[in-house]
């Protein structure tokens, strides 16, 4: 017989033991001195499933002590199921503060989003990464894909998204749109729309990336040189909105398409919950 | 006016609760205990301790009670827990010679030292389905022998004295080890072996089964096929001999294969192996017929089945992961999604307009512009 | 007095972890190392370099220790509170715990990595007399808006070895810099040129 009578305490500190913690501190150090550039770290599982954040949930667990201040979004919003939940757990197994004001928080675990507000020195932004590989598209043998980083052989990419203009006259590419980190590798920056592509450059903040499924990490050191990659012809450009938001007015955000009706109604509102708060907040 | 959405936590918290209902399902019916699942559904049970790679039947059974038979997610829920366990020692390779066995087949010879053993298997019960056990009826105990069966040499072995199979010597290197160290294609077959061991049986089978209809085609025999129990020792500091910790039950299989050979090494028997925790027979054909397919460039055939391509077979076995990465479909991608509606409406735009000014080149599309 | 481990290991490697963090993605920042687990008084590491060693190593990792650092049995203390495994040549290392004398010999060869896997490479932890914002080497590259200044002494070897990551990047050696309770980094992503001019430079020093 099993004995599990301490099997909801038994936990250390934010979840993981201290080896593996040691193991992904040692990764994200190599990370950091080498910008861009995919670690491989042994990931382990979470008790959440794949997919789900187990990255970004590592590398925050990693980072976290006892008096940090922890937000979670996802989509931008604090209040989505899956950012509920990994919130929850954070606040399960490592007792931390959490809160909803990105200005206040020391972490930040995002799926999907950079907050609207400018991030500012000392906070750190953890990304959930799905794909970590930016050429896996093109090339899906991970053999390969390590070849061409090695060997600065980007050509793949700029082919691929010639291809789109040539076919749709734009980049089809809207978000985990790939970049250039300090003009050597390219990264792919998460799912978030290339409306948020610009956030990453120069960024006062740090930004850890977390793929635990494909068991890679990397990061984007604060006020490092982040490029999205394009043509002379074609610049990069952001997605633009003909409406500001429903909520606050915002002109400058990106914006969550809202059903309304089954009579094609519709409105738009920003989909970075928190600024669109404190922005009527402010009004009021 | 919309107001976003909130008390996302009460909703998971209701979930969770509707959740348990349903898995106690009518209280009329008397709550299933663990330990039935435990000794009832065994077969259940071995297939999740296979592949959550880790041999502990009560909790196994623990897991598939808490996920209402979904063994996908029983598979994780066991996986997750074992995430957590300290290591405390590293085992000696199990002797499978020794294995106590309560099965043995081989589908190479007739007659075979220790005999043809076939033990509890389904494998010549008529698949009709026994209405008795609807009713409550009684259960004969089975026919046991006299004595305990003896060890049996395994088949392959004899082979091997004859040079007709090629030998497998251990090269005393440390073990790759998958569960702490990232996988690094290419891998060798100790790592292979350890990824396939702990891949969903149904991919598996798949895959197996894709080689035998000529998408990689390797000429399989069961050359021995033996489930029982075996000992699990470890060294100790100050014992000459390892000590034994327990036993465990494991399934084994040896498949023999078409022949390797070149100018200066005469033809031989190639293998493929499988071997999984508990009674895990199909696991371990299955297992067997990749690992041979993904030997195709060590042996110098040309790959042409998708069992045969390493990174494909091993990237894809996991079912922590691949059900994880699919089902993360379901969680919002509603930034993303949005990203698409932008660009798909300003793409029908344009469309829309060139087709209204049909004689008017598209100004946007980079062919016409350089020529 | 013996080499002592962290009162709180759990919570005491975090925040010394945060430091190091901290100073990796901002080369050139100087801190005060806050945990200062005690060691022997003829150590001849500070207090940041031990508790770097503490947060960082374990019986994953293959360190290697430079002779004029071993006082006070600091390879003994080390195996004890770590589990690390002492290795024989520097190449073999993932941290080598050098001085700028060190780093002058060039028969001294640490790993660099490889082009594919630049990660599995030697980390310096070195140990200096002097480490401030003030001195004549500037740091340029991620992590650093325009530039920062750092002073280390007589550190020319180190800098000249760390200023030869320019030409193999992405293989290259990533340093942690200690001086008695003081703590920096510098990365192979940081480009490093040396002027022994003073120039005024309020802002970029922190």
């Amino acid at each position: 017989m099993n004995d599990y009578s301490d099997a909801t305490t038994g936990y250390n500190f934010a979840y993981l033991d201290e080896q593996t913690k040691r193991m992904i501190r040692r990764g994200l150090l190599k990370a950091v001195a080498i910008p861009g550039y995919q670690v491989p770290f042994g990931g382990r599982e979470m008790p959440m499933p794949y997919g789900w954040g187990t990255g970004g949930m590592q590398l925050t667990a990693s980072v976290l002590g006892q008096d940090d201040v922890l937000k979670v979004i996802d989509q931008g919003a604090d209040d989505t199921t899956n950012a509920v939940s990994i919130r929850a757990f954070f606040e399960r197994v490592a007792g931390v503060t959490t809160t909803s004001a990105t200005a206040e928080a020391d972490v930040i675990q995002t799926r999907h989003r950079i907050p609207e507000q400018p991030l500012r020195q000392g906070q750190i932004l953890v990304f959930q990464v799905p794909i970590p590989e930016p050429l896996r598209f093109i090339e899906p043998s991970e053999e390969e894909t390590r070849l061409m980083h090695a060997l600065e052989e980007y050509g793949v990419m700029h082919v691929k998204l010639y291809e789109d203009i040539a076919r749709h006259g734009h980049i089809a590419t809207t978000y985990a749109y790939p970049v250039k980190v300090d003009g050597r590798y390219v990264t792919d920056p998460s799912p978030i729309p290339k409306f948020d592509n610009p956030k990453l450059h120069m960024a006062e903040a740090l930004m850890l990336f977390g793929a635990g499924r494909e068991k890679r990490l990397y990061a984007i050191p604060p006020y490092t040189r982040v490029e999205s990659l394009d043509f002379e012809d074609h610049p990069f450009e952001v997605q633009q909105w003909e409406e500001p938001c429903a909520i606050c007015g915002a002109r400058d955000t990106f914006l969550d398409e809202v059903i309304t009706d089954d009579r094609g109604g519709r409105m738009f509102v920003c989909s970075d919950t928190d600024y669109c708060q404190s922005r009527r907040e402010e009004v009021a | 006016m919309y107001v976003a959405v909130k008390g996302g936590e009460q909703a998971i918290a209701n979930a969770h609760r509707w959740l348990a209902d349903r898995r106690r399902g009518s209280r009329e019916s008397a709550e299933l205990e663990v330990a039935q699942v435990e000794g009832q559904l065994r077969l259940a049970v071995a297939r999740v301790m296979a592949e959550a790679s880790l041999y502990d039947p009560e909790l196994a059974a623990l897991a598939i009670k808490q996920a209402s038979g979904d063994m996908v997610e029983a598979v994780f829920l066991l996986r997750a827990y074992r995430t957590t366990l300290p290591r405390l020692a590293e085992t000696v390779p199990l002797d499978t010679a020794a294995m106590h066995i309560e099965r043995r087949v081989s589908a190479t010879y007739k007659d075979i030292p220790g005999g043809q053993v076939l033990g509890p298997t389904y494998d010549y019960t008529h698949r009709l389905l026994d209405f008795l056990q609807l009713a409550k009826g009684e259960t004969p105990t089975p026919v046991e022998a006299e004595e305990m069966l003896a060890t049996c040499p395994q088949i392959l072995e004899l082979l091997d004295d004859e040079g007709l199979l090629e030998r497998e010597a251990d090269d005393g290197s440390e073990p790759y080890d998958i569960t702490r160290d990232p996988p690094d294609f290419p891998v060798d077959r100790a790592t292979r072996l350890q990824m396939l061991a702990r891949g969903d049986e149904g991919y598996l089978l798949a895959l197996g089964y894709s080689t035998q209809r000529g998408y990689g085609r390797n000429h399989p025999f069961a050359g021995e096929i033996r489930l029982g129990r075996v000992a699990v020792e470890i060294e100790v500091e100050e014992c000459e001999v390892p000590m034994c910790i327990g036993e465990i039950e494991i399934s084994e299989c040896q498949m023999i294969n078409q022949f390797g050979g070149s100018r200066e090494v005469a033809p031989q028997f190639t293998r493929g192996y499988g071997l999984a925790f508990g009674h895990n027979e199909r696991k371990t054909m299955a297992m067997a017929l990749v690992d041979r397919a993904l030997r195709a460039e060590e042996l110098g055939e040309t790959p042409t089945g998708p069992a045969q391509q390493a990174e494909f077979v091993l990237a894809h076995a996991d079912s922590v992961e691949s059900a994880g990465f699919v089902s993360h479909l379901k969680l919002p991608h509603y930034v993303d999604f949005q990203s698409e509606l932008e660009l798909l409406r300003r793409l029908r735009r344009e469309h829309a307009a060139r087709r209204l000014q049909p004689d008017e080149q598209p100004t946007t599309a980079p062919e016409e512009q350089q020529a | 007095m013996q080499w002592s481990a962290f009162d709180d290991p759990v919570h005491d490697s975090q925040r010394a972890y945060r430091q190091l963090l901290s100073t990796m993605a901002e080369p050139g920042t100087v801190e005060d190392m806050l945990e200062s687990p005690l060691r022997p008084e003829d150590a001849a590491i500070g207090a940041a370099c031990w508790a770097t060693l503490l947060t960082l190593c374990d019986l994953d990792t293959r360190v290697w220790l430079t002779p004029e650092l071993a006082a006070g049995g600091l390879g003994e203390g080390l195996r004890f509170h770590t589990g690390s495994r002492l290795v024989d040549t520097p190449a073999e290392a993932d941290f080598a715990l050098v001085t700028p004398a060190t780093l002058a010999d060039p028969t001294r060869v640490f790993n660099e990595g490889s082009d594919i896997y630049p990660d599995r490479s030697t980390t310096l932890l070195v140990v200096l007399e002097r480490l401030d914002t003030e001195g004549p080497w500037r740091l340029q590259g991620p992590g650093i808006p325009g530039f920062r200044r750092l002073g280390i002494g007589e550190g020319d070897a180190l800098m000249s070895r760390l200023a030869a990551n320019q030409s193999r990047f992405p293989r290259g050696l990533d340093a942690i810099l200690t001086c008695g309770a003081r703590l920096a980094a510098v990365p192979r992503s940081t480009r490093i040129t040396s002027s022994r001019v003073e120039e005024a430079d309020p802002c970029m020093s922190q």
